[in-house]
């Protein structure tokens, strides 16, 4: 579903993505780890057909994303680190907004069961986005991708600064996602939670993808020492 | 779009500050029409009954000497168009009675602004103050962070996302911010209407609809620069800057740097060059009080060989009512080139203003809002032009009845009677036709709508130079 093959890309003569290659299939979550500057937010970036790749090709569904990037965006469901809503809606009213822009149109009640189901609890549907936690406005970014039936889902840092409880959760519904059919690409620094969540992990290291490896081959730890090692080296 | 400009349309709704900016400038809108439409309603009444009290004064004089009568004259007042109690215009300045009498053509005086205690820069609080000064502030202020808090809060690649196109958000934001505009304006002439309607006619709404019109125009401008500004700079407060910059460039520097620019191409005579020019020319002509003038006695041989008599007592009518109006003829031919050459001079200097609109849409506005509720130069002259024509038919009547009423040369003491005096019709003044108003500003409407597509073509390029990352 994902596919990125030798892609370059430099800002300023200074490369930020380099040689890149790596695919995601459906029913997949693969995560990135790397530190800042590592290329992970460029790499999203160049999937959601913002920046186009100096080399090399970037395809969702067989689409290069920047030439068909209309086409490309409407399967793409785009998680950053903070999902900023328009505080002045509630949280239907803003899935409900964001699914009129897509031109899809829901009943309260199928809005409502969306939300539900990527976990935000009834009580706050109708609540101001401005009362709303990280963890909610994060659940509510992914009720959007959800409703518009993402075949992609790029997520930028989406766990970063949630409790453990809301990351869990968070966690439990990207799995859901995946088992659903979804191709997930998720750009992180939490190594556990990378560990947990994904079926495959990259390690990217100054635009290059340095290791690439089955989330099973690996215990925690042992993804830690690799990394640390790698930063490192 | 429609998406877009009702999620922007809940957000004003939403949003206190807003609402609480929003009623207090209503009320003060609905203060200034209301006012506005008061004085109209008082400053006319005022002239009805003066005008009433001087027809009535001159009806009810029983006999007189039509010459006495002509020194004795009238007075003739500016009659306020309904409009006008939306913008003001020159009226303030200009003056709005004016003496009509024999010999002479008085200039209009007791000007608004020349009784006024203080005379605030901006002029009276009217209806245009607030439509041409404070609205576009209100615009500028609810569009300058549009597209960029939407770049800021990372909003703007979730909206693109969800396949809003660049183009769209950005007109989208714009008409939302413009609508405002558009309801202010609305709830102006709606109330204005209503406060009026007993006196509305199809003239005036056609008015009032250009007059719309040509606000709709300069605050789609104000909002399309303002969202272009935003979409272009990452900043809000740069994007801020600008317009505020703008608008200060465009409603306080450039209408006076340009009016001196057109006074100094076009330029007018001093009061006094023209009053001494005025003058000497008038000297050359028949002096009808003055038996031992040149030119009265040609004129007396003249008329002595036109009715084949010897002598101004054998002439059946009496001279001394010819003379005079030979002397008002010749008058006003001299008033004719000199303010002749006076209205080409300023309607230079008015075609070279429009023009300025090229640079400045505000004047385009200005010059439209004015001219539209007849408040404006265009409408000034032309009152000027018809007690001018009125004068002269008045005097024409009086010196006629002189010469030819039945009294002899000489005759001072001849009287004629109340029923010729009530027979001297009253002034009326006729509108300014729409058609005339409209071809005089055709320019400026037209500069307006370019700005309009300019605007258009900025924000096309705008989503082009729109940053999203």
């Amino acid at each position: 579903m994902i596919q990125i093959q030798n892609v370059n890309k430099a800002f300023k003569g200074s490369p930020a993505v380099q040689n890149l290659s790596l695919e995601v299939n459906e029913g997949e979550i693969l995560g990135l780890l790397g530190a800042n500057g590592a290329g992970k937010s460029t790499t999203i970036n160049m999937l959601l057909g913002f920046l186009p790749p100096d080399s090399g090709t970037v395809k969702i569904n067989k689409l290069d994303t920047s030439q068909n990037t209309q086409e490309v965006r409407r399967l793409i469901g785009y998680i950053p680190e903070n999902v900023n809503l328009y505080p002045y809606l509630t949280g239907i009213e803003n899935l409900d907004y964001f699914c009129r822009l897509a031109g899809l149109k829901y009943t309260k009640a199928e809005l409502q069961k969306v939300l539900s189901t990527c976990g935000l609890q009834n009580e706050a549907h109708t609540k101001k986005i401005a009362t709303y936690s990280k963890g909610m406005r994060q659940k509510v970014g992914i009720a959007i991708a959800y409703a518009k039936k993402a075949k992609v889902y790029l997520l930028d840092e989406p766990a970063s600064g949630l409790d453990p409880l809301a990351s869990n959760e968070f966690s439990e519904l990207l799995k859901k996602l995946a088992a659903e059919g979804a191709a997930i690409l998720m750009a992180s620094h939490d190594i556990f939670r990378v560990r947990e969540v994904c079926h495959s992990i990259g390690i990217l290291k100054k635009g290059e993808l340095v290791k690439k490896l089955q989330s099973k081959e690996v215990t925690a730890n042992e993804l830690e020492k690799l990394y640390l090692e790698f930063m490192q080296n | 779009m429609f998406q877009i400009i009702k999620n922007e349309w809940l957000y004003y709704s939403r949003t206190r500050l807003f609402l609480g900016i929003s009623a207090g400038f209503i009320l003060v809108l609905l203060f200034s029409i209301f006012l506005g439409s008061y004085q109209t309603q008082i400053q006319t009444e005022n002239y009805q009954t003066a005008q009433k009290h001087l027809r009535e004064q001159w009806e009810s004089i029983k006999e007189m000497n039509p010459h006495g009568a002509a020194h004795y004259g009238t007075y003739v007042f500016k009659p306020a168009n309904l409009l006008s109690s939306l913008d003001e215009g020159v009226n303030s300045i200009t003056g709005n009675v004016l003496r009509v009498e024999g010999h002479v053509q008085n200039e209009i005086v007791h000007s608004e602004a020349s009784q006024m205690q203080t005379i605030s820069k901006f002029g009276k609080l009217k209806s245009s103050l607030l439509l041409q000064f404070i609205v576009p502030i209100l615009l500028i202020f609810l569009a300058f962070s549009s597209i960029s808090n939407e770049k800021q809060s990372g909003r703007l690649k979730l909206l693109l996302l969800q396949g809003t196109s660049p183009l769209q958000l950005i007109f989208a934001k714009t008409l939302s911010v413009w609508l405002y505009g558009l309801a202010l304006l609305c709830t102006t002439i709606l109330v204005y209407t209503l406060l009026n309607i007993q006196n509305i006619n199809s003239e005036i709404m056609s008015r009032a609809g250009l007059f719309l019109l040509t606000y709709s125009f300069y605050y789609f401008v104000i909002s399309g620069l303002t969202v272009f500004f935003s979409a272009r700079w990452q900043n809000p407060t740069l994007a801020l800057t600008s317009m505020l910059g703008v608008w200060i460039l465009w409603t306080i520097f450039l209408p006076h740097i340009l009016m001196s620019s057109v006074e100094k191409w076009h330029e007018l005579p001093s009061r006094n060059e023209f009053k001494v020019a005025m003058k000497e020319d008038r000297s050359k002509g028949v002096d009808g009080h003055n038996p031992s003038d040149e030119r009265k006695k040609e004129f007396e041989q003249k008329v002595l060989k036109e009715y084949g008599v010897d002598s101004l007592s054998q002439l059946p009518i009496n001279f001394d009512g010819l003379v005079m109006q030979a002397d008002e003829e010749y008058g006003n031919m001299v008033w004719d080139k000199h303010f002749g050459n006076l209205r080409v001079v300023l309607s230079e200097q008015k075609q070279s203003y429009q023009l300025g609109g090229i640079l400045n849409p505000f004047i385009s506005l200005q010059n439209a809002s004015m001219g539209f509720a007849a408040s404006d130069n265009l409408h000034h002259q032309d009152f000027l032009v018809q007690v001018e024509n009125y004068r002269r038919d008045f005097i024409k009547m009086l010196n006629d009845k002189h010469a030819f009423g039945g009294s002899k040369t000489g005759d001072w003491s001849w009287k004629a009677g109340n029923e010729f005096f009530k027979s001297v019709p009253d002034f009326e003044y006729k509108p300014t036709s729409l058609a005339t108003v409209l071809s005089n500003y055709f320019l400026d409407f037209f500069i307006l709508g370019f700005w309009v597509v300019f605007v258009l073509m900025l924000l096309i390029l705008g989503t082009k130079k729109m940053q999203v990352l």
